[in-house]
């Protein structure tokens, strides 16, 4: 007789109807659990590992994030469906677009932020607010509320390891994030312009004193966060669906693992999304789904309270 | 402050601004805009122009305004051998009841409407209905299907669709008939979000009369992801999946179950389905998924306005490129409510408070025959100043297109059960 | 401030007397919409105020104020309802109770961070609120609670006048007239410097919150009888929060006529707005564009365009005596 098994597992399976597969079934169902709680954190990870960036770099919380996981997921479903091409092709395009954009922005948030006004830091904020508002009336105004989808060769396609399924657009969404991950870590940590922007994100009076020119490389550093986010936002249109109101949940996201994993810490990033992830599909599983976001929400709470520069301490 | 060489100051010119645009807007409530001159009946639409809601509310107001153009095309309503013609106003409730109520207010006493049509959520038609009981001003909501609204027994509020609770149930008991193998459990999936989960509850209360047992009913959050639950579901194995909830997680309800492989006998979800946009976000994923309609194009009904179920259909699909659903089809039968109203009332534009009052009482004597269905209001009960007569019909989505597939008498194609495998 | 002779001060007190008398008056000179209206913009230009309590004066940015609104809105829905049944006045001192204790608990923890981090603390705090109120049966769920209709448009407009002129008088004394108001300004101008200053800046902040969050709940509680009906998004949403924030900024940030001037302005243009553009969701794209221009062109708001060109010095520099004139990083200009 197989031994019963703890913790988690062993709550709420008197649904079953056979019990004599009970504990089979109960494990199966934790692993998935647990798969599914993994790639929901990888899935999280694509659009708040960049969005540390801005915050080390520029000083900024830029609200705007949801708008630009938002713009990629429309980019993807124009090409998809003006151009008849997979969604995938949509992700390097969305680099390059939105990362001309974010380039053009970046300076005006850089002066907002270094502004000799009461409280810049809030002037940012609204600012970012505003161009949030601004993106989310623009794209109901001309691209209406209809919810749409952008079609990849991956999507809903899965396979099966052992008792459990696993999504393949949710891998590759996984793999983009550890994939952008590590780009940023090698490009941060290998390259003379990472160093000059660990530099800058350190502390950027000294960092300008060395010769690096803060304002440029402010644009330079919006502009690939915002490139990342909306490649993300590729990705997101094909696991979710992309619709102008859904980018505030981007924000309310990415916002929460940013803090919960130290403001400006790429590496947290990753970490904080994936714990995320595992709560989320844990409380929903176990406890019951319409406890899952309180529960996110108060985690985060919680660990502010505690450790306030996130669960590794390397906020800023 | 900037100030260049010609004196000129940044700081006057946006202070001047300011005081202007103050004084303006100060002097807005003393302005009285100029009225049209011709006698029309008016009518205010509140609806949902943005916000969650944008969705239903632009289908809302597009039924409204289809009737209006089909009677103005006429010449108007018919009134004592005479016809006025109807104007239409719009407020949008920012998908909030407390910004619906102000709406309402606007129409009624700047636009001075005769009548309201009401809006696309529960939650504003709530709102509203005080308002109108305070100005004694009828209105005629062609969308809302919560109980809750029928509950408050509102004397100045008409509902034209059943609400959820009697046609969610009993969707579930025709799905269960028409099941073979007969379909014996039921897992229900409710988004936690207003009205969303009123029909997760219609589900939930009408599994029992169904034949069948619920093995889970689950509250999600709208902004969760759905995997976790998915899998549980799966894990249970049920051979139906009832969902309650707008488009937008009706389609990651969907998504879901293909990326985890996993394909329930049935799945059957309420509002939403019946939208083109369901259908075109989806693709041929789409197929097979079950909905629930109290009208569809292919209904044997029809009246003198706009001819045949098929042909108001046609005429739609004409002016906004889709088909339409039941919701746009019951705000244009709103205005064949309002327009038979005004014919048995009898009197002329422009309508007086009393007259309203007058009108309101016409209206609650509706019964009449329309390409929507037969309209009659109850006059006591939990569903108060609701039309319950119409029969809720089972659709599928076959090849892309909605299908009547039940009852019996109405389906014009057969259930499709239990679903094939992913492709 | 206490400069100012009183005859200097006389054209701007006539000002203020000829407003409060036609506020007092508007009942019979307007429309019931136009009440409605004006019902409303009161609402904002007291809860603008109440945000500026902690945002303006103690410089802590507070992004979940919309719980303490919520908190006084569903006190009063529970409370009038079953069991309890009690008369709407009684449950606004219920609320006002029930907030302070919320942001005694929060406050005292939440206080010890600092800038964004408190920012994201208390918008997690508000979001906890939403979904708790969501899932559970007894604050009514997703579905909300139904307040008794009272559609006596005249009790609500003074109800909330008067709720207005409480919540600025209140600031008006504690904040710029006394001496708790100078401890309040000197821990937001520099917080190290006004502890060693001997100025028990935890409990000065954690008053300030507490003041802040009880007079939120106070307009909260008014507007769940106005409107009759509240769900959580309804009121803990943070679109309230939002809009609060943007009209003090386009206000002022710190001054005490601020909220007001962006409170009422911000709501009038969002109605206007929503009048003339009302069928397209253009007037969303047209809102966050003039809170870009308002960051980019009025950074120090309306009010800031009518404040003294001089110079005005931190508490502490005018408190210390004279600096050596630098102004310090990200002082005003």
């Amino acid at each position: 007789m197989p031994s019963r098994p703890c913790g988690l597992a062993a709550v709420k399976i008197s649904a079953f109807p056979f019990s004599s597969r009970r504990t089979v079934a109960a494990l199966d169902l934790f692993l998935q659990t647990l798969l599914n709680g993994l790639l929901i954190g990888g899935v999280i990870a694509t659009f708040t590992i960049a969005f540390q960036l801005t915050f080390g770099v520029l000083h900024v919380i830029d609200f705007a994030v949801g708008g630009w996981v938002v713009l990629g997921g429309y980019l993807g479903y124009f090409m998809a469906a003006g151009l008849g091409v997979d969604g995938f092709l949509a992700i390097p395009v969305a680099f390059v677009l939105f990362g001309i954009l974010g380039y053009l922005i970046g300076p005006i948030l850089y002066n907002v932020r270094n502004s000799r006004t009461a409280r810049p830091e809030l002037m940012a904020l609204a600012l970012t607010f505003g161009l949030f508002t601004l993106l989310r009336g623009g794209m109901l105004t001309f691209w209406g509320f209809n919810t749409h989808s952008v079609p990849t060769a991956l999507s809903g396609e899965s396979f099966t390891v052992g008792p459990v399924t696993v999504p393949l657009i949710r891998v590759a969404a996984a793999v983009f994030a550890i994939a952008i991950a590590g780009g940023l870590f090698l490009f941060l940590y290998r390259t003379r312009y990472g160093l000059a922007i660990r530099a800058t994100a350190e502390n950027r009076h000294n960092a300008a004193l060395m010769g690096v020119n803060i304002r440029r490389l402010s644009a330079n550093v919006y502009g690939l966060y915002a490139g990342i986010t909306a490649m993300a936002g590729v990705l997101m249109g094909s696991i979710y669906s992309v619709n102008p109101e859904v980018g505030l949940r981007y924000t309310l996201f990415a916002f929460f693992v940013a803090v919960l994993a130290g403001l400006g810490s790429v590496g947290g990033a990753l970490v904080a999304a994936l714990m995320l992830g595992v709560i989320e599909a844990f409380v929903s599983t176990y406890v019951g789904s319409s406890y899952s976001l309180l529960a996110i929400f108060t985690t985060l709470f919680l660990v502010l309270l505690i450790s306030p520069k996130g669960i590794l301490r390397r906020g800023l | 402050m900037s100030t260049n060489d010609k004196g000129f100051s940044r700081r006057k010119f946006l202070g001047g601004s300011a005081v202007a645009l103050t004084a303006g807007t100060l002097g807005m409530p003393f302005v009285r805009t100029a009225r049209a001159q011709a006698a029309t009946f008016k009518a205010g639409v509140i609806t949902s122009l943005s916000g969650d809601n944008i969705l239903g509310g632009n289908l809302t107001k597009r039924g409204y305004d289809l009737w209006a153009d089909a009677i103005n095309a006429k010449g108007g309503v018919e009134v004592g051998g005479d016809r006025f013609k109807v104007d239409m106003s719009y407020g949008d409730d920012q998908s909030n009841p407390a910004t619906g109520a102000d709406a309402a207010e606007r129409l009624i006493v700047q636009n001075e409407v005769d009548v309201l049509f009401g809006p696309y959520t529960s939650g504003s038609t709530i709102a509203v209905q005080p308002i109108c009981q305070k100005y004694q001003v009828p209105m005629i909501s062609g969308s809302a299907e919560s109980p809750n609204v029928w509950k408050a027994k509102p004397e100045f509020n008409f509902g034209i669709i059943p609400s959820v609770d009697t046609t969610s149930g009993m969707s579930l008991a025709v799905l269960a008939k028409l099941s073979n193998p007969a379909a014996k459990t039921i897992a229900v999936i409710g988004v936690n979000e207003p009205f969303s989960k009123e029909t997760g509850e219609g589900f939930r209360d009408g599994v029992k009369a169904a034949g069948l047992e619920m093995v889970a009913y689950e509250l999600v959050p709208p902004e969760g992801d759905l995997t976790p639950v998915i899998s549980k579901i799966a894990a249970l194995n049920p051979d139906v999946i009832a969902v309650g909830g707008h488009e937008e997680p009706l389609i990651n309800v969907v998504k879901t179950c293909k990326s985890l492989n996993y394909r329930p006998k049935a799945l059957i979800m309420h509002y939403g389905v019946t939208n083109p946009a369901f259908a075109q976000a989806l693709g041929a994923d789409a197929d097979g998924t079950t909905g629930v309609a109290v009208w569809l194009p292919t209904v044997p009904y029809k009246d003198d306005l706009f001819g045949t179920a098929k042909e108001f259909a046609e005429m739609a699909q004409k002016k906004s490129g889709q088909e339409p659903d039941y919701t746009e089809a019951g705000c244009a039968a709103s205005g064949l409510v309002l327009g038979d109203a005004l014919k048995r009332l009898g009197k002329k534009p422009a309508l007086k408070p009393e007259d309203r009052v007058a009108l309101k009482d016409a209206i609650a004597e509706t019964d009449i025959h329309t390409f929507y269905g037969p309209i009659k209001f109850e006059k006591e009960g939990p569903h108060y100043h609701d039309n319950t007569q119409p029969v809720p019909v089972l659709i599928q989505i076959q090849g892309g297109k909605t299908i009547a597939v039940g009852p019996k008498e109405a389906a014009a194609a057969p259930f499709i059960y239990p679903l094939p495998a992913w492709k | 401030m206490a400069e100012k002779s009183v005859k200097s001060r006389l054209p701007g007190l006539l000002l203020l007397a000829v407003i409060l008398v036609a506020l007092a008056l508007m009942p019979l000179a307007v429309n019931s919409y136009w009440l409605r209206i004006a019902t409303g913009a009161l609402m904002w230009a007291g809860l603008a105020c109440s945000w500026n309590i902690l945002g303006g004066y103690a410089g802590y940015i507070n992004f979940g104020h919309s719980a303490f609104f919520g908190l006084g809105a569903y006190a009063s829905a529970l409370l009038m309802g079953d069991p309890f049944g009690l008369p709407f006045l009684a449950t606004i001192p219920a609320g006002m109770l029930v907030t302070a204790l919320f942001a005694v608990i929060i406050g005292a923890p939440t206080l010890r961070l600092r800038g964004a981090y408190f920012a994201i603390a208390t918008w997690a705090f508000a979001e906890v609120l939403i979904q708790f109120a969501s899932v559970m049966d007894f604050t009514g769920g997703i579905g909300g609670i139904g307040l008794p209709p009272y559609l006596n448009e005249r009790f609500f407009y003074y109800a909330m006048f008067g709720a207005a002129i409480l919540t600025y008088l209140l600031t008006w004394a504690l904040f710029e007239h006394s001496r708790f108001g100078l401890k309040v300004k000197a821990l937001r101008d520099h917080e190290p410097a006004a502890e060693a200053m001997g100025i028990n800046t935890s409990l000065v902040k954690l008053q300030t919150f507490v003041i802040s969050a009880v007079t939120a709940s106070v307009f909260g509680a008014i507007f769940a009888y106005w409107v009759t009906f509240i769900n959580p998004k309804s009121v803990f949403g943070g679109d309230i929060t939002d809009q609060m924030v943007v009209m003090v900024l386009l206000g002022g940030l710190g001054s005490l006529w601020g909220p007001a001037i962006g409170g009422v302005a911000l709501f009038i243009v969002n109605r206007m707005v929503w009048m003339y553009w009302g069928d397209t969701a253009f007037y969303i794209a047209v809102l966050g564009a003039a809170i870009v221009l308002v960051v980019l062109f009025l950074p120090n708001g309306i009010a800031g365009l009518f404040a003294k060109r001089a110079k005005s010095a931190t508490v502490l520099e005018k408190a210390a005596g004279k600096l050596d004139g630098s102004g310090g990083e990200g002082g005003r200009p």
